[in-house]
């Protein structure tokens, strides 16, 4: 299945879509979209996956139409009814699952269940998390991949301007400063005030060794979401979908089924 | 062509290892490294030098905004400022500039500035800047991605807040006020704005559209400035901006004395400390966002930087470089008032700059070092290039300083007697 444009709102997007099904709908992290992943492979093995890239990100745009997290949450709420109209399973992952979060919380009647993977969007003074902007490429090397260190190739959507020698500079450094406006200086935009409201069944997944948003979170976000669980996944980093793809999909697939 | 007495105030007592033990003179430096009093005796020090440099004809008076650094520890440049609108009789009180996201609300900028134009007379040059990324993002923690807009927002609440006569009400994106009505407002209507740069082509727009002096302000050399500065002027002609060469500024180190011989003893420990005591994280200085992708793609592409190479760069840096050799790739400018306006000179005519910031004290320097620089820039300097560019108007030195500092700077008939 191929990688499409669609249009949501004003914004031009690119969708990554496979599968058939009650639909799936995974928000992508705060580097790139992983384009067509073999976690998302699998996971549209038994269902329809949706894959939409964020505003600001690679080719998609409609970034300049982002406010604060109310418009991110009216933008993803369109896209979700665009998709036939039932609530959806939502997954979000690290800047995508404070994403997920937030729209779990505000529009509650989209969201079936919520799975939220190494999300940011919380703050504890005593477990501060590192700043992702600021940090030597083998710290942040370290911390994607935990202790099954660092994969051969990342997934990754194609790049705009693939053919240009600097394209992977390019695409980080208009990924990251989206990123910022979410994510800078602190990862908190007031979910924490939210998070009651979700009404979702939640898994919360994360990387035992997730050195950019640490596994406290994990428990930080089960103890305010009502209806939450956690499932850890030992030696895993901040990308447990990548390194960890089996452990990965059965947790979700299990939980979603 | 015009002089604006210029010193980064870097705190002047850093222990020799400090560039080895500290990734990065800005955001995190330890701050126990700096002792409050011995900080106090140094910006009276600062203040003494320019108060001379006043008498000594200069333009301008020149002071900047930087946080969380022993580079330059000015944090509110009106602070400064405010010493010596209220102290100095002649120069233009120069703010180069106040960081505009970092106000909040800007009105802040408008009432501070709107302050010293009137304490000094109507002598102050508004400088609006955007900020290093480590004082903008990081110390000030505004979203790179955000900056821009913020800055872009807060000039026009601040020109209006000049230019307005009654109260208005001000709906921006990150300022709500209902009522702004500064007072009082400034003696000029308003003041010349002056907003450096670093390559980006978003700001050459700016200057370009708004009739703005530019400035390219780094302590990089000439080498490294010349491309830069060469692009932005091409790109002012073809975009049939107003070439007049009073409209750019240029931050240039020297260093006068009465021999090349005294030059080197004199400066060339202050001008190692200065270059060696500045490192800078790298990830502090590029934090993704802080440049548009359109100047990213014009830098990478365009061959930016190719007038300096890597390894001079880190020879700079590290002290590595003789004295003659930083005199020579252009880091500074330095020997006999001869040789240094010579110098001066062809610099000026070569990159069009009708506006010089000469950099008369720095890193450890010591002040009667400083204050003899500025002597003999005032006296055997200054006058012999007053007539370069003179032929240009300037419209963005105040009417009152041009007058007179005109009135009562040494004069070259003085300086050659």
């Amino acid at each position: 299945m191929a990688i499409t444009t669609e249009q949501v709102g004003g914004a031009s997007v690119r969708v990554w879509a496979d599968g058939a099904g009650p639909a799936l709908v995974y928000l992508h992290g705060f580097e790139r979209h992983p384009g067509e992943a073999p976690f998302l492979r699998a996971l549209a093995g038994r269902r329809r996956v949706v894959a939409p890239e964020h505003p600001g990100y690679g080719e998609s745009t409609g970034f300049e139409g982002f406010h604060d997290m109310v418009d991110v949450v009216l933008y993803y709420r369109r896209f979700i009814e665009s998709l036939g109209g039932d609530p959806v399973d939502l997954v979000g992952h690290s800047l995508g699952g404070m994403f997920s979060a937030e729209i779990a919380a505000l529009c509650p009647q989209v969201v079936r269940r919520l799975v939220l993977v190494g999300a940011y969007g919380l703050w504890r003074d005593d477990v501060p998390v590192p700043d992702p902007f600021a940090i030597e490429a083998a710290d942040l090397g370290r911390a994607k991949w935990g202790a099954a260190g660092p994969v051969a190739e990342e997934p990754s959507i194609v790049l705009p301007e693939a053919e240009n020698p600097n394209a992977a500079i390019y695409d980080r450094t208009r990924n990251l400063a989206a990123a910022t406006k979410f994510l800078w200086p602190i990862p908190d935009r007031g979910l924490r005030r939210r998070l009651p409201f979700v009404k979702a069944p939640t898994l919360v997944v994360h990387g035992a060794e997730d050195g950019l948003v640490p596994a406290a979170y994990a428990d930080e976000f089960a103890s305010i979401i009502p209806d939450a669980r956690v499932a850890i996944i030992a030696g895993a980093g901040h990308y447990p979908m990548v390194t960890h793809e089996r452990e990965f999909v059965d947790a979700v697939e299990r939980f979603l089924a | 062509m015009k002089f604006h007495w210029f010193a980064e105030v870097t705190y002047p007592h850093l222990p020799a290892d400090f560039p080895k033990k500290h990734r990065s003179a800005w955001v995190d430096p330890p701050a126990s490294l700096a002792e409050p009093l011995r900080a106090g005796e140094m910006y009276r020090m600062f203040i003494r030098l320019m108060q001379h440099a006043d008498r000594m004809g200069f333009d301008g008076l020149a002071v900047n905004e930087h946080h969380q650094t022993a580079f330059a520890m000015t944090p509110s440049p009106n602070l400064l400022a405010a010493s010596l609108a209220g102290t100095t009789e002649n120069a233009a009180i120069l703010v180069i500039g106040d960081s505009l996201a970092l106000y909040n609300p800007p009105t802040r900028v408008a009432e501070e500035m709107a302050y010293l134009d009137c304490l000094s007379g109507g002598r102050l040059i508004a400088g609006f800047v955007f900020g290093t990324p480590m004082d903008s993002t990081f110390s000030y923690g505004i979203p790179p991605v955000e900056l821009r807009d913020r800055f872009h927002e807060a000039r026009e609440l601040i020109l209006r807040a000049w230019r307005e006569p009654e109260p208005f009400a001000f709906n921006g994106e990150y300022t709500k006020l209902r009522y702004i009505n500064v007072w009082p407002r400034p003696v000029q209507a308003p003041p010349p704005v002056w907003v450096p740069g670093s390559g980006s082509v978003e700001t050459w727009d700016l200057v370009i559209d708004q009739d703005y002096c530019y400035g390219h302000l780094s302590f990089s050399g000439l080498n490294s400035a010349r491309p830069l500065v060469e692009r932005y002027w091409d790109y002012v002609d073809k975009r049939g901006g107003n070439m007049n060469p009073n409209r750019m500024a240029f931050t240039q180190i020297c260093c006068v004395a009465d021999t090349d011989e005294e030059a080197e003893r004199e400066y060339y420990d202050a001008v190692k400390y200065f270059y060696t005591h500045n490192p800078t994280w790298m990830p502090f200085a590029t934090p993704p966002g802080y440049q548009t992708l359109a100047t990213l793609k014009a830098q990478m592409e365009g061959g930016f930087g190719r007038g300096i190479s890597a390894e001079d760069r880190l020879r700079a840096a590290r002290g590595e470089m003789s004295f003659w050799e930083y005199d020579e790739k252009g880091y500074i400018i330095a020997g006999t008032p001869a040789r240094v306006r010579q110098r001066i000179r062809e610099l000026a005519t070569e990159l069009r700059v009708g506006q010089l910031i000469p950099t008369l004290s720095m890193g450890d320097l010591a002040e009667e070092t400083a204050h003899k620089n500025t002597t003999l820039f005032g006296r055997e300097v200054i006058p012999y290039l007053r007539d370069l560019w003179a032929d240009q108007p300037d419209h963005w030195t105040p009417r009152v300083s041009q007058q007179r500092v005109a009135a009562n700077a040494p004069s070259l008939v003085e300086a050659t007697r």
